[in-house]
C-alpha cells in the first residue's frame, strides 16, 4: 500500500493505527484535516494526534470507520458497541462528527 | 441529525437497564460529556423507560434542558434531583400530573432556571407559586390550566425578569392583571379563558414590549394600542374596536378570530394595519362582508371555514390577494364551482386548499388543475363524483385526470364522495402522490387494483369500502406504503387481513379486527421503533437510504404469535415500573 494512500492516527497514550485514507474520510473533522487547503501539517504528513481520545476508543473508531465503508457498499453486518464504552465513543463520535 | 456513531452509541447505552448500570459510574466521563449529548442520552433513556429519579443524578452537571412533559410518574423525588442540577435551564413538566406545591420546594432558589413549564399540573396551587418567586433569573412561566387563583396570579408581579407568562384557563381578574403592571419586559401574555374584561386591558399599554396577546373566550370587546404586538388571538370574543386612539397602527402579522362576533369589520380592522398580516382564521365567525381582505397583501395562511356567509362573492376577495396565499381553508362554506373558477389563475403559490363539506361538483376539478402549486387536496364530502359525462356521450371520463398535470400533488383526501371505482383510474399518472385517502361503500377491489399502480403512495386509506379477501389478495402495495387504513371494510375475513400482513411485514395494517393488536403492543414493548418519539413524527422508517442497524422495527423480527408472549412476558416484567420506580 502507498504512504499516500493511508493515514496515521494517534491516540492520546502514543499508540499509532495506520488505516486507509478512504476509511478515515468517514469522519467528516478528519476529511476536513486531510483535504483543508490551509497548510496544515495533518495534510502534508498524514498523521493526526488525538490527545482526548484513548486507545481503546480509538481503536473501536478505526473499526467503525471499516465497518461504515462495508456498510456503504451494502453489507449489513451489525457492529456491537459494548456498554462500557457507549460513552467514551459517543463524544469520539461527536467530535470526530461521524 | 446527528451523526451515525453516535446514534449507534446512544442505541447501545440505552439498551436495557444491565447496559445503564456498565456506563453510570463513568462519572468523570459523564461530567465532561457535551450537553447536546447528555441531553440526547437523557431523553432516550425516558422514551425507553429506563430513567428513574437516582439516575438523573449522573446528569447533574451537564444537563440544562429537562423535558419530563406527560410523563405521570414524574413526582417530589424526580424534582430533589433535579433541583441538584448545577445549570439547569429550562424545566418542562407540562400535564406531569404528581407534582404539587411541595414538589417545588427543590428547585427555589435555583439560579440558571430560565424556563418553567407546569401547564396543567392541576395539584399546583397559590402555595407553589410563593417557591417559584425565588427563581431569579425566570423569564418564561407557564402555568395554564393549574389550580393557581387570582391571588396565586397577583404575586407573580415581584418576577420582573418575565418575558412570557402564560396564564390560560386561569382565574385571572381585572385586578389580578392590574397588579402585573411590573412586568414591563413581557413580550408573551396568555390570558385565554380568564375573567379580564374590558376595564383593566389598558393595563396592557404598560407591556411595550407585548408581541403575543392571547384573549380567547374573554370578556374584552376593545384593545388599546399595543405598539410591538405582532400576534393577536381573540377567538370567541365579541370584538367592537381594536387600538383606537392614537392614530397609530399595530403591525400584525398572525391574528386568530375563530368564532369571534365582529359587528363592523370595517370599523375593527380601522387601525389596524394588515400588510404584513400572514396568517388569519375568521373561522366560524359571522361576518357581513370580506371586502376588508383585500387589503392584506402579504396573507399566506387563511382560514375561512366554517361560515355559512362565505360565498362566491367573497371569494372575489380572496382572488385579489391570491398571489401570496398558500393555504387556504374553506371547507363548510358555500363556495361553488363559480369561486373557484374567481380562484384559479390567481392562486399561483397555493399549496394547500381546502374544500371539504362545499357544494362543489366534478365541474370545480377542471379548475383545480389551473392552480400549479397545490400540494394538498380535500374534495370530501363535497358532490364530486370522479366522473363527468362528456358533451351528449353516453361514456363517462374520470373528471381526476384534470389533476394529472398537478405536479406537486402529495395529499387527496376524497373521503365520503360518491364515487366508483372508474374515478380512481387517473390515480396512477400522479407521480407525487403520497397520501390518499378514500371512504365510500360504493368502492370496490377494482379501486384496488387501480391504486396499486401509485408508485409513491405511503398512506392509503380506503375505509368503509366493499373491498373483500380475494381483492386484497390480488393487492401489490405500492412499494413505498407504510400504513394502510382498511377499517370498517367488514367483507374482509381476519384470516385474510392477518395473512396479508404477513406477507407484508413493512405495512401497519389497520383494521377493525387487528388494530387493537398494535395499539397495545406499541403501548407494551419498550422496542427501538415504536416507543414515543415526544418531538415530531416518528419518521424512522421512512427515512431515506435508512441505516438499516439504527431503524430496524422490533416488529419486523418477530411474527404475530411471537409478539403476543412477548407482550404478555413483557407487561409483566413492567409491572415495578408502573407502580413507581424503586431505586
Amino acid at each position: 500500500m502507498k504512504k499516500e494512500d493511508t493515514v496515521m492516527l494517534i491516540s492520546a497514550e502514543g499508540f499509532e493505527f495506520v488505516i486507509d485514507k478512504k476509511a478515515a474520510m468517514v469522519s467528516q473533522t478528519i476529511r476536513n484535516m486531510l483535504t483543508s487547503p490551509g497548510g496544515f501539517s495533518e495534510t502534508e504528513h498524514g498523521k493526526v494526534t488525538f490527545p482526548e481520545i484513548s486507545t481503546t476508543i480509538l481503536e473501536k473508531i478505526c473499526q467503525y470507520f471499516y465497518w461504515s465503508l462495508q456498510y456503504a457498499s451494502g453489507k449489513e453486518t451489525e457492529f456491537h458497541i459494548e456498554p462500557e464504552l457507549t460513552l467514551e465513543l459517543m463524544m469520539a463520535a461527536n467530535y470526530l462528527h461521524t | 441529525m446527528e451523526p451515525l456513531l453516535e446514534r449507534m452509541c446512544i442505541d447501545a447505552a440505552t439498551e436495557s437497564a444491565d447496559a445503564v448500570d456498565k456506563w453510570r459510574r463513568q462519572r468523570r466521563t459523564l461530567q465532561r460529556m457535551p450537553s447536546h449529548l447528555a441531553e440526547a442520552l437523557l431523553r432516550r433513556l425516558l422514551q425507553r423507560r429506563l430513567l428513574y429519579p437516582s439516575l438523573l443524578e449522573v446528569f447533574k452537571y451537564t444537563v440544562e434542558d429537562v423535558d419530563l412533559s406527560g410523563e405521570s410518574f414524574v413526582d417530589a423525588e424526580w424534582m430533589a434531583y433535579l433541583g441538584a442540577f448545577h445549570y439547569l435551564n429550562s424545566l418542562i413538566l407540562a400535564d406531569c400530573h404528581k407534582i404539587n406545591n411541595a414538589a417545588l420546594w427543590y428547585i427555589t432558589g435555583m439560579p440558571t432556571l430560565k424556563e418553567m413549564d407546569l401547564s396543567r399540573c392541576s395539584k399546583i396551587t397559590d402555595a407553589g407559586i410563593q417557591h417559584l418567586l425565588s427563581l431569579p433569573a425566570l423569564e418564561k412561566l407557564r402555568i395554564s390550566e393549574t389550580g393557581v387563583t387570582a391571588d396565586g396570579v397577583i404575586i407573580l408581579a415581584s418576577l420582573s425578569h418575565l418575558l412570557l407568562l402564560d396564564l390560560g384557563g386561569l382565574p385571572v381578574t381585572d385586578s389580578a392583571l392590574n397588579s402585573l403592571q411590573t412586568l414591563t419586559k413581557l413580550q408573551g401574555l396568555d390570558l385565554w379563558g380568564s375573567e379580564v374584561s374590558n376595564e383593566s386591558v389598558t393595563t396592557l399599554k404598560m407591556f411595550r414590549n407585548l408581541s403575543f396577546l392571547n384573549l380567547a373566550w374573554t370578556k374584552v370587546t376593545m384593545l388599546p394600542y399595543l405598539p410591538s404586538l405582532t400576534c393577536l388571538n381573540m377567538s370567541r370574543c365579541t370584538i367592537s374596536s381594536l387600538f383606537e386612539g392614537e392614530g397609530q397602527k399595530p403591525r400584525l402579522e398572525k391574528v386568530n378570530f375563530s368564532g369571534a362576533t365582529i359587528h363592523n369589520t370595517s370599523e375593527a380592522f380601522k387601525y389596524v394595519e394588515t400588510s404584513r398580516l400572514s396568517l388569519l382564521d375568521i373561522s366560524n365567525s359571522a361576518l357581513q362582508s370580506y371586502s376588508f381582505l383585500s387589503s392584506m397583501n402579504a396573507m399566506t395562511n387563511l382560514d375561512l371555514s366554517d361560515s355559512g356567509l362565505v360565498d362566491d362573492g367573497s371569494v372575489e376577495h380572496i382572488a385579489r390577494i391570491g398571489a401570496t396565499l398558500k393555504k387556504l381553508n374553506l371547507s363548510d362554506t358555500k363556495v361553488s364551482v363559480e369561486g373557484i373558477n374567481a380562484l384559479a389563475g390567481n392562486v399561483p403559490n397555493l399549496e394547500t386548499l381546502l374544500l371539504s363539506g362545499t357544494p362543489i361538483d366534478d365541474t370545480a376539478i377542471h379548475f383545480l388543475s389551473m392552480m400549479p402549486a397545490l400540494k394538498v387536496i380535500n374534495l370530501s364530502r363535497t358532490h364530486v363524483k370522479g366522473l363527468m359525462q362528456l358533451g351528449g356521450a353516453h361514456d363517462e371520463v374520470p373528471s381526476f385526470s384534470a389533476l394529472e398535470s398537478l405536479s406537486h400533488l402529495e395529499t387527496l383526501d376524497l373521503e365520503l364522495l360518491h364515487i366508483k371505482d372508474l374515478a380512481l383510474r387517473p390515480l396512477a399518472n400522479m407521480s407525487r402522490l403520497s397520501h390518499l385517502t378514500l371512504r365510500s361503500v360504493s368502492l370496490t377491489n377494482e379501486s384496488l387494483y387501480h391504486i396499486s399502480s401509485a408508485k409513491k403512495l405511503v398512506h392509503l386509506g380506503l375505509r368503509d369500502t366493499v373491498v373483500t379477501d380475494t381483492g386484497l389478495e390480488a393487492f401489490a402495495p405500492p412499494p413505498a406504503l407504510e400504513i394502510l387504513d382498511l377499517r370498517g371494510c367488514w367483507l374482509l375475513s381476519k384470516e385474510f387481513v392477518s395473512r396479508f400482513c404477513q406477507m407484508h411485514p413493512q405495512l401497519e395494517v389497520r383494521h377493525d379486527l387487528f388494530e387493537t393488536l398494535y395499539k397495545r403492543k406499541e403501548h407494551s414493548t419498550p422496542s427501538r421503533a415504536t416507543t414515543r418519539t415526544p418531538k415530531g413524527k416518528n419518521k424512522q422508517g421512512s427515512s431515506s437510504a435508512p441505516p438499516q442497524y439504527f431503524v430496524v422495527d422490533q416488529r419486523l423480527k418477530y411474527s404475530r404469535e411471537e409478539l403476543l408472549s412477548l407482550r404478555i412476558s413483557l407487561s409483566l416484567s413492567l409491572v415495578p415500573f408502573l407502580n413507581g420506580p424503586t431505586k
